[in-house]
């Protein structure tokens, strides 16, 4: 077979192959409740070496149990930031396998509240009742962004919601309500 | 079907599924089916000492090979793959079925060309000579590497970090071709179905890669697609017995021997020729080629 054949064939075989790859990657949007432009979970590979044993506690599959159930309740936010000042307070329900936060009520600083829409911003993808990892909608500068997130329990009242995408870091503390 | 090939994985999901077939497939299959192919070699009579030491050699190989993987493994996925992917890589790609698919078909393309280079350029076959010395052909012989056997596959999987694919999920694809490929060392299976054969590497099709009949010599590369090699045009299809090992055997089973016999070939060949160019054009020339004198 000439070189300039086997040059061509792969190269052809390489374009499709990566084309492919990149079309379901940013092209195509699996509906709304998972990001297409989310690669934050690259970095957490980086950071921490032991993610690449597989981790038997962050097994989806525990979200069925009863003992993880505690979560599904109102839980309050207090915010301190220059787009907003206020708290909101989310509510968190089962749904299927999952979990998810809707929005449910806005207080501002003077502690007037108002009814939320009850848009869904968080969901638990996975959750062993003490550890999880969902995917957050958060509004940075006018634009919605869906990223990963990583859930730790506090203590019974309280858990922390962390993320950092892109070097842009948070950790909010949700409070039962 | 596309709502499903784009929806988004968990990463210790898939690092899950790869950890059972790529590692405890080791318990599951490899060790089993080994044993099942002693007991066959028992039952034809030609489980002899040769067989078992020759067995022995390709583990201690394995292990001396390993042992090089993880000390150029760290140097390498860490520093160089992520230095890759973080500044001369396309966009980085999100992990669902397709990009899944993709990465590992794309690794196993890169293994067809890197195997495909380890048969036909010399500082190749030095090392990958030891793969194909045993004249045996069972699991074991899957274990048997070459000192240098694993700098190769680095080199031609860095493209595909540059392709927008995460370096852990290219590795980890990578070693799932190379345990598809330990599947295929035996004998017991024979022929499988057409359409496995057309499209899928099989047992049958490295039977032939490793033949020493000369019809046989630097013939279906593949590691998972056998359609590579039909593609490619170095497809060969199992007719005649095949006789398996190297063109000059080696007639030896101590490891170290095993381990080292093509480098010190390769450097003997080096110190015959004559003049520094030709020795430089040693190392990527077909293993067969010499100066004209
Ligand atoms: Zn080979
Ligand atoms: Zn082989």
């Amino acid at each position: 077979m000439k070189n300039s054949t086997l040059v061509f064939r792969s190269l052809g075989i390489i374009i499709f192959l990566t084309g492919l790859a990149h079309l379901f990657s940013f092209g195509v949007s699996a509906g709304g409740d998972f990001p297409t432009s989310v690669t934050e979970t690259d970095q957490e590979t980086i950071q921490h070496p032991e993610a690449t044993k597989p981790a038997e506690n962050l097994d989806s599959n525990t979200q069925s149990g009863k003992e993880t159930d505690y979560i599904i309740d109102k839980w309050k936010v207090v915010y301190n930031t220059d787009e907003y000042k206020g708290a909101i307070v989310y509510a968190i329900k089962k749904e299927g396998t999952v979990f998810n936060a809707y929005t449910y009520q806005y207080e501002d600083e003077n502690g007037y509240t108002e009814k939320a829409e009850g848009t869904k911003i968080l969901t638990i993808t996975s959750f062993n009742a003490s550890k999880g990892k969902g995917i957050y909608s958060v509004a940075f500068e006018g634009e919605k962004y869906k990223i990963d997130c990583k859930i730790a329990l506090v203590d019974e009242n309280t858990f922390t919601l962390s993320y950092d995408y892109y070097g842009y870091t948070d950790v909010e503390t949700w409070k039962r309500q | 079907m596309i709502e499903f090939l784009a929806k988004k994985l968990d990463w210790l999901d898939v690092q899950y599924w790869f950890y059972i077939f790529n590692d405890l497939s080791l318990f599951y299959i490899i060790v089993p089916f080994f044993a099942l192919e002693l007991i066959r070699y028992a039952y034809l009579k030609r489980l002899d000492k040769d067989l078992v030491l020759d067995s022995i050699a390709n583990v201690v190989t394995f292990g001396a090979f390993f042992l090089i993987e993880i000390i150029l493994g760290i140097l390498a996925i860490t520093k160089v793959y992520y230095w890759v992917y973080n500044n001369i890589s396309l966009p980085h790609l999100e992990l669902n079925w397709a990009t899944l698919i993709c990465c590992v078909l794309l690794a196993d393309f890169a293994y067809y060309w890197e195997h495909r280079t380890m048969h036909r350029i010399g500082i190749g076959w030095a090392t990958h000579t030891v793969h194909h010395s045993s004249p045996h052909f069972n699991m074991s012989v899957a274990y048997r590497f070459g000192p240098l056997d694993a700098i190769m596959p680095i080199v031609f999987s860095l493209p595909i970090v540059m392709l927008g694919f995460d370096p852990i999920l290219v590795l980890l694809s990578e070693v799932f071709v190379q345990v598809f490929q330990t599947l295929l060392h035996t004998e017991i299976i024979g022929k499988l179905t057409k359409p496995v054969e057309f499209i899928f590497n099989t047992p049958s099709h490295h039977r032939v890669h490793h033949g020493s009949n000369r019809q046989y010599w630097d013939k279906n590369y593949a590691g998972i697609l056998i359609i590579w090699d039909r593609m490619l045009g170095t497809f060969e299809p199992e007719k005649e017995k095949v006789v398996y090992g190297i063109s000059q055997p080696i007639n030896s089973v101590n490891p170290i021997v095993v381990f080292f016999h093509g480098i010190t070939r390769f450097v003997k060949k080096l110190r015959q020729i004559k003049g520094f160019s030709n020795k430089l054009l040693a190392f990527v020339k077909p293993p067969d080629w010499m100066p004209k004198p």
